[in-house]
């Protein structure tokens, strides 16, 4: 046992000593594999990253949203809806909840106006979002206007700003109270933006939703469920942008793997040779090919994993900011806690590794199988 | 061995994250937020659990994607399933 | 005792440029001596070595080492065989670039598993016999042509080989160093190792220890002569 031990190591050093021979070649066929897996792995960490975020952020959000459509639209929802919807059996309370876009032209910002739930700020006051402190420069007690829907500008008080903490979430809020954004939204006293719904039992949230749209046929329901799945589907594989860079990654991959298998230099096939007539087996010398893939491998998946790992979550997905930010103003610092999918990453482990290991074998195969009488002559 | 590191380091880094999710939790139920503020190019992509099925469209069903984090973002799966239902 | 009954050698049978090396060659080689095989190049003296020392098999005809027949074995055994038995030294040489010259010595006997330092040890004391050892961590790139044929010799006898077949070795290699070769293989042979060697270098066949030489032209074998 100790001799097959033995045998493998002075095998895997010899290999290693034969990589390290070729350092130009090989060093950059290791920055090659290893920035795609980079890029592969920023991918899978990010999009990973923000679903759980979502999931585990989301968990108190609304239970039933109700919206109002019409002309396959959104509009405001008329008051008066609320009487009817607080006798369907299961609903709790019926709250309904005032929000909307305001756009900066000066910052060419685009900015959530909402009146909070619970606890909204005094009248002639707003709470706004880290991000717009940021671009505005604005703090606590400073001034600030917003023209409204009528053209004309309102001044408002900043009595906080928003903790940079919760920033994936409040960015670009400006909390008022109802009075003010009825007011500034020119929104009429009966009517709201939607309707949020607190119900007595989570699994009751599909019936209730179908007793909604059967009262008011022009209503949509969206429950909590679908609100947290929402963002399952952020960063789909189907989404062009990322399978752009998954077509790339795998192209780039095929590209040298396909280089690595068509065929062993004359060099390569010399030693192989001499090798063999020195009294190695053919196993001998495919295990020498195996492990040359392996190196490779490992330490291309290695690197590419841990710089993806310190790209994602210690530079905040620097190198995605153009891509995320599009042509966003107000965009967060993707401060994201580094939640791990070793799931994932075991597939792109198989998928790239073992790929590659083979692709080192195959060509290897028919060289070391040749009688080593053809390197004396 | 790194890799080992790197998980350690990713599991403890969750862990102490808990009170941060805790106060985001908090927040999300206080003022009713529906979603995350990452992308605020667009209605659409601002509030992607909200939007209706016409918005993305602006103009014309055939129109090009105007915003480039539109590409990033696919409509939720509500949307489709609640649009089926109604036809 | 190596024996050989009745064997061929056939390259690219059944294709146009079909070739037949070796003509049904019987022949005995005694373990213990010096024996030369003699003739001009396309004789088939690299063909025959090769096949002695099992680096492949004839295309008809058996093979017996010391009464086992070797010809039927598969691979493995076979390979297992060729690195414990024989020990080759090559024309070219064929030292493994990149690597130093004790590395080079090592190699054969890595697929044996035995301990590193055992190895490392054994291999510096081969190459003390031939006053390698301030050259042991040279890069074979840097050895003078007569350094780089005692490593080749070193390497062939890594394995304790019972005999070490030699193809053409004095090739390259200016009359003192030919004679130097000679002489060490004289010295091995004193020591009960078998040599084999082919070649057509009169300071190699016109030896004084030459136990016995073997003329071969066109593949067939036209002349035996035995000496002291």
């Amino acid at each position: 046992m100790s001799k097959r031990i033995e045998r493998q190591r002075q095998i895997i050093d010899f290999t290693l000593a034969a990589l390290m021979r070729r350092k130009g070649k090989n060093g950059a066929l290791l920055l090659v594999y290893a920035l795609v897996i980079f890029v592969l792995a920023s991918v899978l960490f990010c999009t990973h990253a923000l679903r759980r975020e979502a999931d585990l952020v989301l968990k108190s959000a609304p239970e039933i949203v109700l919206q109002r459509i019409l002309t396959g639209r959104n509009q405001p929802v008329p008051i008066a809806w609320a009487d009817k919807v607080r006798h369907i059996n299961g609903v709790i309370s019926v709250q309904p909840r005032l929000w909307g876009y305001q756009y900066d032209t000066v910052y060419r910002a685009n900015y959530t106006l909402m009146v909070p739930l619970e606890n909204p700020p005094v009248l002639g006051t707003i709470d706004i979002g880290s991000g717009i402190s940021k671009i505005q420069g604005a703090s606590s007690g400073d001034n600030i206007a917003f023209t409204g829907h009528d053209g004309q500008p309102r001044l408002f008080v900043i009595r906080n700003i928003l903790d940079n903490e919760s920033q994936l979430l409040t960015n670009d809020l400006i909390l008022l109270s109802e009075k003010d954004y009825r007011d500034f939204s020119g929104i009429p006293t009966d009517q709201a933006t939607d309707f949020v719904l607190r119900v007595r039992n989570p699994k009751e949230y599909s019936t209730i939703a179908e007793k909604l749209v059967r009262m008011f046929p022009d209503s949509r329901p969206i429950i909590r469920t679908e609100i947290q799945r929402t963002y399952d589907a952020v960063f789909n594989w189907r989404s062009g942008l990322l399978i752009v860079i998954f077509s790339a990654a795998a192209l780039a991959f095929i590209i040298f793997a396909w280089d690595k298998a068509t065929g062993l230099s004359a060099e390569e096939r010399k030693e192989m040779g001499i090798l063999k007539a020195v009294g190695w087996e053919t196993s001998d010398i495919l295990l020498m090919k195996f492990w040359e893939g392996t190196a490779i491998s490992l330490t291309a998946f290695l690197v590419g994993v841990i710089l993806a790992y310190f790209h994602i979550f210690f530079a905040s997905a620097a190198l995605f900011a153009p891509v995320l930010k599009g042509w966003s103003t107000l965009y967060p610092t993707f401060r994201l806690t580094p939640f791990l999918d070793f799931g994932q990453l075991a597939t792109l482990f198989f998928l790239t590794v073992v790929p590659y290991t083979i692709s080192t074998i195959i060509p290897s195969w028919r060289a070391a199988t040749i009688d080593p009488d053809a390197v004396m002559r | 061995m790194a890799l080992f590191g790197m998980a350690l380091h990713a599991e403890y880094n969750v862990k102490a994250s808990a009170p941060v999710f805790a106060r985001k939790v908090s927040i999300v139920r206080q003022l009713g937020l529906t979603d995350l503020c990452l992308f605020t190019e667009a209605s659409y992509t601002r509030h992607i659990s909200m939007t209706d099925m016409a918005t993305p469209f602006q103009d014309s069903p055939a129109t090009f994607e105007h915003f480039p984090t539109g590409a990033l973002v696919s409509p939720p799966s509500h949307l489709v399933s609640n649009h089926v239902q109604k036809d | 005792m190596i024996r050989t009954h009745s064997i061929s050698k056939v390259f690219n049978a059944g294709r146009p440029n079909e070739f037949t090396a070796l003509h049904e060659i019987s022949l005995d080689i005694q373990l213990g001596e010096i024996t030369v095989l003699k003739g001009p190049s396309g004789s088939g003296k690299t063909t025959l070595l090769g096949l002695l020392g099992c680096m492949a098999r004839p295309t008809t005809g058996r093979i017996f080492l010391k009464e086992r027949e070797i010809t039927s074995l598969p691979e493995r055994f076979l390979t297992g065989i060729r690195r414990s038995t024989f020990g080759f030294i090559f024309q070219q040489f064929n030292l493994i670039r990149g690597i130093s010259a004790l590395e080079n010595v090592m190699v054969p006997a890595y697929p044996n598993g035995e301990k590193f330092a055992q190895l490392r040890k054994r291999a510096m004391d081969t190459m003390e016999v031939f006053n390698l050892v301030n050259r042991a961590d040279a890069k074979i790139e840097w050895l003078s042509g007569g350094e780089a044929q005692r490593v080749a010799i070193a390497r062939a006898l890594i394995n304790n080989p019972t005999v070490i077949i030699a193809d053409e070795p004095t090739a390259h290699l200016d009359t003192k160093l030919s004679h130097e070769f000679m002489s060490i293989m004289q010295e091995l042979n004193a020591n009960g190792t078998t040599i084999i060697l082919a070649s057509h270098d009169p300071i190699v066949y016109d030896s004084s220890q030459i136990n016995r030489i073997i003329e071969m032209r066109d593949g067939r074998v036209v002349h035996e002569e035995s000496r002291s």
